[in-house]
């Protein structure tokens, strides 16, 4: 049997060829000075820069960091030289791809992802600290058959594991028709071993996102992939020596690698594990890597799985269309007496959907009531904005909006494979009684469909959601008796702290000041603690004794003040997955604003990469901060600056998102109407001095205040 | 790299070790290291072996003018009698060590005070030997199982029952080869009696008999004992501990417990816990009792107790001169007369409880089997008198240094097993809990190179320690999995190589064998008698992997040797088939024929042999190469 050691060496050698011929011949056809980038990202060639601290600009900059790889490979028998060389061989694998986006920076033209953007770095954040992603999984090389490959993949997709392909399996399941993107949590990569340099690269990229791991500290990356990264490796047999190669570097990084490959194959607890039948390969692979799925039994006729959150379903594919634009539409969670509710009683007042048209646009709405002796009405809203998750979370099932502003839509295949309305009301009751068993006692689901029924069930909860934003009306930074801490991120971003007020919600956006009570209140251990504001510093910019005291314990000594409304002095810090950051324009004295989602650049010559490059991972940069987008209108944002006037540029997108709330507040501040429409755009200026035209032609109030620096 | 709490380096630790000398300077009174210089130069010929005096016609001694002794014995036979016999003498004190422990089980009783803490392994033990165990009192069986290990010493006919716990290969080469141990004092006895004067002046047939007496060790006394002291005391598990003098406590009532037999030890620490004798401490101004180990009763006591460690063989002086010990009590093997006198210099009270080891200067208080019923009231007794003594500490000639690391200690083969299991997967048939299988899944394929027992005692020819440290932190880089027991382990401890954090100075392979299974890179297994169980743990890696013990990439280390014991074990190890690595030479250099034998003849009988290199880092990569060699002759 040939040795697994040498299986490496001759896996790597081969791995370093490969990338050499490749690098001499771009550079014969383009020269030394080619530039060399990745689309969409600030960190260069991530898995290069993690590992040996170098920036690299051109071919010849790519040229100088392969020279040094090469002492990565270094052929005796220490498993030490062994993850070297595993980590040499991606270093190599990304030399190979570094030339191909340097003849193209679109190589794959949509056939396979292939490089993936920081900016799906960061979507992936709150889904990783929350375990709706319990882990990642790469598949490479055909399965046995074209059934098997997209039964495992659905298996792990089921499960909320994040797939990706490399390699044949990638045909496999296109032939089988199979959805597939980074949506649905399923990205085939590519068509060759060298595309795993993209996957390291992502998981480097979150290192440093999330974990503000240094390029160059070695130790601690592989601490944090280690610890935090739960991925695991899958590949059918054949396993050759430089797929071994990889596995070599996967497991230096923590990644077990599944196979069934038995010949010159050397099993190692945990690391290579060879297991025959495939069809077993899914709980195999969890229990090699520790990772435990939190297990929703639901029945209804489709799968239920975190995976299917980012499915889209188009108007060919749709069944029903439940469109809150045109009909009534409504979601709400109820206190009720508990003699009132009947435990899963799922009750539907209306026609069901096979009743209607196929392709059919209809009102539709969903109460649930709950009682329980620690439940208090501020939960309620906290339960209702997740029906969002819950419902998208259904294979075949597509929801938006929140409140009474709904689009459900239902795809023909969930019908066809015997969906009806009641098993919204079994998600839901599954959903609500296993996420919040400490309040929820009982639960009962009301779906109406009835166009009558519907009309009066809105308008009554309109009075619920009118008093309820009464209360949150009043419910201000300053009526509050207390904070609330969030560290949910620090499973991934050790050092850094929220800190959540009513006016300032969490940066991730998913965190709002009920959440985090709510949170408090169902697990007093957990993520979200009490803190105090007793002892005030300064209202003014928002500091506090007992916030600072506790910001700079729970992010172990890494901090040790934070304001909550400057963006200058000490800054509140971010994990990496914030929805939007924010930086400081000089020309305007303003600052920019830039949402995840946008793509293109920003008058500060910084895309949201590269904004989003200058902090996260608990690190403190004045002048850039990461936030959620309600904040944006918050009375608090950038208080101590001068408040949202301050905001200069925003993605159109955003800004259209953000006007009905900043509007009134911007009126009340500053007393001028449609504040939005003087903010400046993408559509209007990419640069600073046709944005600053057009922020004199609007008279925007930035003009007229102090300057920031 | 994460900070880190430091280890303690050899310098700290020997400059722990001067200050404390100073105080000895103060008082007047010598320590080893000035014993050693006077006894330097050592006489030659007792060194090289070639000094017989074991009748009174001599004593005779081989020179170049004088090749033969006045009865015609040439060098070999010299040496080769002296080496046997101190075989027979360290075979003799385990084992003996083993003998009293199987009374105390014969004394076991419900009402204690000693009774059955592992009634499972004491069945086990019970079936292996065909002793009876349904429905009969475990005490019963206790009682037949301690008759049946007693007769072991001196059954006249058939050879020792846990031989048959070896391979097939190797109990057919001990068969075969006539290193089958016959009853355990039979073969002191031969031993005692072959090198008697006039008889056997061969020195193979004498170093054939060094391998079957320390078979009886190994295979006899100490797997007895090991066995006993786990059926009555509990098999250990892992626990977390301290080890170094600074686990002295200022403002308690220090009491050390120092040698080899567990069930004095055992009573001490029950007393100890005791809330009538806590109050009575602090009614006597103390804040608690602390209770350390010395040598491998702390070994046992922290398996069991996690009873912190104050340190190995060479600390006991030391111990002593922090000033702040209210009592050392000890029990047998390798109690330094000289504490006797330096007693007199402090407070301290030195207690002596066997009949076997008394020494001039202590107090007796006896402890034995026959008095089993008393044993714990005698041990509140001692304790009560160790408190009474606080009040005359001379805080003035206090010192305690202040190192001491973090321990994980208590890994017995079955715990072994158990944090093996952890490592595998319920999914994949072919992967069995309860079998050493991930073990040998690490090293075949390369990850951990192999595993070496580090073990055996401090000797003053070396610097204290130094050998111990240096080649397990090589081999450690190297990722070779380490065994330790005896003072090896203590010099590790003392180093913090037992701590769970030691695996980041290891080479990539051992410290992710440590991340995965959630060990520390140098696992304790307890005392000097304890070597018996790794070979046990040999002999079933051997069997799980489907090869000879003389094939694995396993070898013994014992750098820093002294005793008679080390002797017999490094004979039995070797008779087990694994290579004995020794820092120290045995007496025997002034035959060559006795040095042929012991490092290449025993090879052709057992398939193992001693590679001998009194300088550490020689000999640690001498153990490397020869673990890749066998890696090698296994195509891995």
């Amino acid at each position: 049997m040939k040795k697994l050691f040498d299986r490496v060496f001759d896996g790597a050698d081969e791995m370093y060829a490969l990338a050499q011929k490749t690098l001499d011949e771009t550079i014969a056809e383009l020269g030394e000075s080619a530039p060399v980038a990745m689309p969409n990202t600030a960190y260069g060639l991530a898995t290069i820069s993690a590992y040996l601290a170098k920036q690299v600009n051109n071919l010849g900059d790519l040229k100088a960091a392969f020279e040094e790889a090469k002492t990565w490979n270094v052929h005796e028998p220490r498993l030490t030289n062994i993850f070297n060389m595993g980590k040499g061989t991606f270093m190599a694998a990304e030399v190979i791809e570094a030339c191909k986006y340097a003849k193209d920076p679109d190589p794959y033209k949509g056939e396979y992802h292939g490089h993936l953007s920081d900016a799906e770095v960061r979507e992936l954040g709150v889904p990783l600290v929350t375990d709706d992603i319990p882990g990642f999984v790469v598949i490479y090389n055909p399965a046995p058959s074209d059934e098997e490959a997209v039964e495992l993949v659905k298996g792990y997709q089921t499960r909320g594991i994040f797939v990706f392909l490399l390699g044949g399996v990638i045909d496999q399941v296109k032939r089988q028709g199979m959805n597939f993107g980074f949506n649905v949590r399923v990205v085939a990569v590519g068509p060759d071993i060298w595309q795993v340099a993209h996957i390291i690269s992502f998981v480097y990229r979150a290192a440093m996102i999330f974990g503000a791991v240094q390029p160059g500290d070695k130790w601690e990356f592989d601490d944090y992939t280690y610890y935090r990264i739960h991925a695991f490796v899958n590949v059918f047999d054949p396993v050759t020596d430089i797929v071994v190669a990889c596995g070599a570097g996967a497991i230096a990084m923590g990644f077990p690698v599944i196979t069934d490959d038995e010949k010159d194959m050397w099993r190692v607890p945990k690391s290579i594990l060879i297991q025959k039948d495939t069809k077993d390969w899914i709980e195999t692979s969890l229990e090699a890597r520790d990772i435990k799925i939190k297990i929703t039994n639901i029945d209804i006729p489709v799968a239920f799985s975190t995976a299917f959150e980012g499915e889209i379903v188009r108007k060919n594919d749709m069944r029903l269309d439940i469109d809150g634009s045109k009909y009534d539409t409504f979601e709400l969670v109820r206190t009720a007496e508990s003699h009132l509710i009947e435990d899963h009683r799922i009750e539907l007042i209306g026609k069901d959907i096979d009743e209607f048209e196929e392709g059919e646009s209809i009102g539709f709405g969903m109460i649930a009531e709950v009682c329980g002796k620690d439940m208090q009405s501020d939960f309620e809203p906290v339960f209702e904005r997740n029906f969002h998750n819950f419902i998208n979370c259904i294979e075949g099932v597509m929801h938006t909006g929140q409140r009474d502003v709904l689009r459900i839509r239902i795809a023909k295949s969930a019908f066809d494979a015997g969906f009806r309305f009641q098993h919204i009301g079994e998600v839901l009751y599954a959903k609500i009684k296993s996420e919040y068993e400490a309040v929820v006692d009982k639960c009962q689901v009301t779906l109406i469909t009835d166009p009558e029924k519907l009309h009066e069930a809105r308008l009554e909860a309109k009075k619920v959601y009118d008093k309820r934003d009464e209360r949150l009306g009043t419910m201000t930074d300053e009526t509050v008796e207390v904070f609330y801490n969030c560290i949910l991120c620090q499973s991934f971003s050790p050092a850094h702290v929220c800190i959540v007020t009513p006016e300032r919600l969490g940066l991730c956006g998913a965190v709002s000041w009920l959440d985090a009570k709510a949170t408090n209140q169902l697990n007093p251990t957990g993520p979200c603690q009490i803190v105090t504001k007793d002892r005030v510093v300064d209202e003014n910019i928002g500091i506090w004794e007992d916030v600072n005291e506790n910001v700079f314990k729970c992010s172990h000594g890494n901090l040790e003040q934070v304001t909550l409304y400057s963006i200058m002095v000490d800054p509140m810090t971010s994990c990496g997955c914030f929805e939007c950051i924010c930086g400081i324009e000089p020309f305007s004295q303003g600052v920019v604003i830039v949402n995840r989602e946008h793509q293109g650049m920003t008058p500060l010559g910084m895309s949201f990469p590269e904004m989003a490059s200058m902090t996260g991972g608990g690190v403190q940069t004045p002048g850039f901060m990461g936030h959620g987008k309600q904040f944006i209108s918050s009375r608090k944002f950038m208080k101590a600056e001068g408040g949202p006037g301050r905001i200069v540029w925003m993605p159109k997108e955003l800004k259209d998102l953000v006007r009905p709330k900043l509007d009134p507040v911007a009126k009340e501040l500053y007393g001028i109407d449609d504040f939005t429409d003087k903010i400046a755009d993408e559509t209007v200026a990419e640069e600073a001095e046709a944005m600053m035209d057009f922020l004199s032609e609007n008279g925007h109030p930035v003009l007229e205040m102090e300057p920031l620096i | 790299m994460k900070e880190m709490k430091p280890f303690t380096t050899i310098e700290e630790m020997e400059a722990d070790t001067a200050r404390l000398k100073e105080i000895a300077c103060e008082l007047c009174i010598d320590t080893y290291e000035d014993r050693k210089k006077q006894q330097e130069p050592h006489c030659k010929f007792g060194e090289d072996g070639i000094c017989c005096r074991i009748c009174s016609m001599g004593p005779c001694r081989v020179t170049p003018k004088g090749q033969y002794g006045i009865c015609g014995a040439d060098a070999h036979a010299i040496a080769g009698r002296h080496y046997l016999r101190m075989a027979a003498a360290g075979s003799a004190a385990h084992s003996d060590h083993a003998r009293e422990i199987a009374h105390v089980l014969h004394k076991t009783n419900a009402n204690g005070p000693y009774t059955i803490k592992d009634p499972d392994k004491l069945i086990a033990n019970a079936k292996e030997w065909g002793i009876e165990t349904e429905d009969r009192d475990i005490y019963d069986i206790a009682h037949e199982v301690a008759e049946v290990g007693l007769m072991e010493f001196g059954k006249p006919f058939g050879t020792l029952r846990y031989l048959e716990r070896g391979t097939e290969e190797r109990q057919k080469v001990w068969d075969a080869e006539g290193i089958a141990p016959r009853a355990i004092d039979r073969e002191i006895s031969t031993s005692l009696h072959m090198t008697n004067m006039g008889n056997t002046a061969d020195a193979e047939v004498l170093v054939r008999q060094s391998l079957r007496v320390g078979m009886a060790d190994g295979w006899g006394g100490s797997m007895m004992g090991t066995d006993f002291t786990d059926i009555l005391f509990g098999t250990p598990t892992v626990r977390s501990t301290e080890g170094n003098l600074g686990v002295l406590e200022e403002n308690q009532v220090n009491i050390i417990v120092h040698g080899h037999d567990p069930s004095f030890s055992e009573m001490i620490v029950l007393a100890a816990e005791s809330k009538e004798l806590l109050d009575y401490a602090k009614s006597k101004g103390a804040q608690g009792i602390n209770i350390a180990g010395l040598c491998c009763t702390a070994n046992e006591a922290t398996m069991r107790h996690g009873v912190r460690m104050a340190g190995n063989f060479l600390q006991q002086e030391n111990a002593l001169l922090t000033g702040a010990v209210e009592m050392m009590a000890v029990d047998v093997q390798c109690i330094f007369p000289a504490l006797g006198r330096l007693q007199e210099c402090f407070h301290t009270k030195f207690i002596t409880t066997s009949p076997i080891c008394r020494i001039p200067g202590s107090e007796y208080i006896e402890f034995t089997a026959d008095d089993a019923e008393h044993a714990y009231e005698k041990a509140k007794a001692l304790v009560k008198s160790a408190i009474d003594n606080y009040e005359n500490r001379d805080r003035s000639k206090v010192f305690i240094p202040e190192h001491r690391q973090d321990a994980t200690v208590g890994y017995p083969t079955v715990q072994i097993i158990k944090e093996l299991d952890g490592v595998t997967n319920s999914h994949i048939i072919d992967d069995p809990r309860g079998s050493y299988k991930p073990a040998i899944e690490a090293i075949k394929s390369g990850v951990l190179r192999g595993a070496v027992a580090m073990v055996g005692c401090n000797n003053p020819k070396v610097r204290a320690d130094y050998s111990h440290i240096e080649i397990m932190k090589e081999l450690m880089a190297n990722d070779i999995l380490i065994v330790g027991s005896g003072c090896a382990s203590q010099a590790a401890t003392k180093a913090g190589l037992l701590r769970m954090d030691a695996k980041e100075i290891c080479g990539d392979g051992l410290k992710r064998v440590c991340t995965l299974v959630g060990i520390p890179p140098v696992l304790h297994m307890g005392a000097c008698v304890d070597i018996s169980r790794m070979m046990l743990l040999v002999t079933s890696i051997a069997k799980d992997w489907g090869v000879e013990t003389t094939q694995l990439p396993i070898v013994g280390c014992a750098p820093e040797w002294m005793s008679e014991k080390a002797v017999a074990i490094a004979n039995y190890v070797v008779a087990t088939g694994i290579d004995v690595y020794l820092g120290i030479e045995p007496q025997v250099k002034g035959s060559t024929q006795m040095m042929e034998l012991i490092t290449e003849g025993t090879r052709p009988i057992c398939g193992a042999g001693y590679v001998i290199n009194k300088d550490p880092h020689e000999l640690v990569q001498s153990i490397i190469a020869g673990i890749e060699k066998k890696r090698e002759a296994l195509g891995i």
